[in-house]
């Protein structure tokens, strides 16, 4: 007995580092070892670890369904009914036409199996893998199979529950193949996140008995694109309105040196008597500064200017719109990559 | 005397460091003298030409002018004619981007059959300039005072002061800027008096300060 629980536990302690860098296969084969030695307690923590990976690295489909056929006994086995009914529930859900080998399966282990698959629901999901579509033009398919007819609507759900776009609503017999562009309802990709296949009955008597859910990471690399130009500047801009300051500005100086022509004769030489043709520059220098003010137009609308700022703007609006769309073209080629994850299969009514 | 000479000497180095901008440009005047000699009057009027130099770095300015003409009595007087010659050199400090102060000397020659006269003057002036029409049309007022001066001959000490206003105009998209301007200078000395007016038209060559 003491030598048991020696060889126990350092098997406990040495599956761990054992485990570590093996593949999900690797763990399967083991996890079969394990259980064909009637090392249960290890054999299941093998198998869990099978099941756990994700992505690239999972197990196929049918591997996943002998990883979970053979959880499903060695549950059994160690007296965990329940994880046993969910491993085969979870079974169900990869595969509802699995048929356990009753030459390596007691018929204990395959009447639960049979138990779970007569109280879970007939349908099922499932995805080939990683997959990188173009949006708009490539397709990500799953394919949804039941062992019944159920009306279902299949949809792309956010983490929020928010519909993105319904795949598909009608029967499904036998299995049907469910496609998604990868748009959302408006026709953009949506952002990168984690998204959902939900699968739902929609006839009367089974409406929210139980939701499919396949998991999915949606990640969308990085795409070049180009900055949009900043709008002109006001330094760019001209006056499309004479102003008042700048004519006064204009008028103040000729005014000023106009009056100071009439004047200076007095202040430099008082008692003589000057000549009237300073008159004559100062006037010409006053008429200059009245000019100069008009030339302002103060007040007044000017249409080259507004013409000019007009044209300016709307070519600046042309390029934005130019490059949103090459942008948006470039973002719509780009390849989104969609990760399934593994399908759950919620049911309330479940035992 | 030393001092001024001291800086006269540092001036070229601050000129150095800056980027210098020139003007010239030539003018054309008809002057009118009053001239009283106590207790005569004679009133004299002539056409003046003349040229003008400036020489201007971020804040410092230098100016040279020089005109000369012939000064006639009216028709049927028996007033002598004079030859004028006529000239200053001043050096200037933009206190202000509309004010330039200037100081240095201006002189004024009289040459006649009745003898040779000559107003000598150390003057500081103040020129403010206003804009009308930015780097197109410009108005500006000069206004100076004697710090010192002398008539000769015979000598005396005189004092004067003057003033000079006027338009300056861009001429095309050229650099050439045309002025018209109004002139008049008062000296005074012992039982002398002469005093200046002028119209001028210039065409100058380069901005104008």
């Amino acid at each position: 007995m003491i030598r048991l629980l020696t060889v126990l536990l350092l098997g406990a302690l040495v599956v761990p580092a054992v485990a570590q860098g093996q593949t999900a296969s690797d763990l399967l084969a083991q996890g079969i070892r394990a259980y064909a030695v009637r090392e249960y307690d290890g054999g299941a923590w093998l198998l869990k670890r099978a099941l756990a990976f994700q992505g690239a690295d999972a197990l196929p489909p049918a591997e996943a369904a002998r990883a979970l056929m053979y959880l499903t006994a060695t549950e059994l086995s160690r007296n965990q009914r329940d994880s046993a009914l969910a491993a085969a529930r979870r079974l169900i859900v990869i595969d509802p036409k699995f048929r356990p080998d009753d030459q390596v399966f007691p018929p204990q282990a395959i009447a639960l199996y049979q138990e779970a698959r007569r109280n879970a629901p007939t349908v099922s999901i499932r995805a080939l893998g990683d997959t990188a579509i173009r949006p708009g033009v490539d397709a990500f398919a799953v394919r949804l199979a039941a062992t019944t007819s159920p009306d279902v609507t299949a949809a792309v759900t956010a983490a929020d529950g928010r519909v993105v776009r319904t795949l598909y609503t009608g029967p499904v017999r036998d299995s049907i193949d469910v496609r998604w562009n990868g748009l959302d309802i408006s026709g953009n990709p949506p952002p990168s996140g984690r998204y959902a296949i939900t699968v739902m009955p929609t006839s009367r008597g089974s409406r929210g008995t139980w939701t499919l859910r396949l998991p999915l990471e949606l990640v969308r690399p990085t795409v070049d694109t180009t900055p949009l130009p900043p709008a002109p500047p006001d330094s760019l801009l001209r006056p499309e309105h004479g102003d008042y300051p700048g004519a006064w500005r204009a008028l103040l100086p000729g005014v000023l040196a106009g009056a100071a022509i009439v004047v200076l004769p007095k202040v430099v030489a008082s008692g003589e008597r000057p000549s009237n043709a300073r008159l004559i520059v100062g006037g010409t220098v006053t008429v200059a500064g009245i000019a100069a003010f008009l030339a302002h137009r103060p007040g007044r609308t000017l249409p080259g200017n507004t013409q000019y700022n007009r044209s300016l703007r709307e070519n600046w609006r042309r390029n934005v719109a130019d490059i949103t769309r090459r942008n948006a073209e470039r973002v719509r080629q780009a390849r989104i990559v969609i990760r399934p994850a593994a399908p759950v299969l919620t049911a309330p009514g479940a035992p | 005397m030393k001092k001024v000479l001291a800086l006269l000497c540092l001036l070229p180095a601050p000129l150095a460091a800056q980027r210098l901008q020139f003007t010239f440009g030539g003018t054309g005047a008809q002057e009118i003298v009053n001239s009283r000699v106590d207790p005569a009057f004679e009133r004299l009027t002539g056409l003046v030409l003349g040229g003008e130099g400036l020489v201007m770095s971020d804040r410092l300015v230098g100016r040279l002018r020089y005109a000369q003409g012939h000064v006639t009595g009216a028709a049927g007087s028996s007033i002598t004619p004079r030859d004028i010659v006529e000239g200053e050199a001043l050096v200037g400090f933009r206190a202000m981007p509309w004010l330039t102060l200037w100081a240095g000397p201006s002189a004024r020659a009289y040459t006649s059959a009745n003898g040779d006269q000559r107003w000598f003057f150390w003057s500081g002036r103040a020129t403010a300039r206003g804009s009308l029409l930015p780097g197109r049309m410009q108005t500006f007022v000069e206004l100076w005072s004697s710090l010192s001066g002398n008539v000769r001959t015979p000598a005396t000490t005189a004092s004067g002061r003057g003033a000079e206003a006027g338009l300056e105009m861009r001429l095309g998209q050229q650099a050439f800027w045309g002025r018209l301007a109004y002139s008049i200078e008062s000296g005074h000395a012992t039982s002398k008096r002469e005093t200046v007016e002028a119209i001028s038209l210039s065409l100058i060559y380069g901005l104008p300060q």
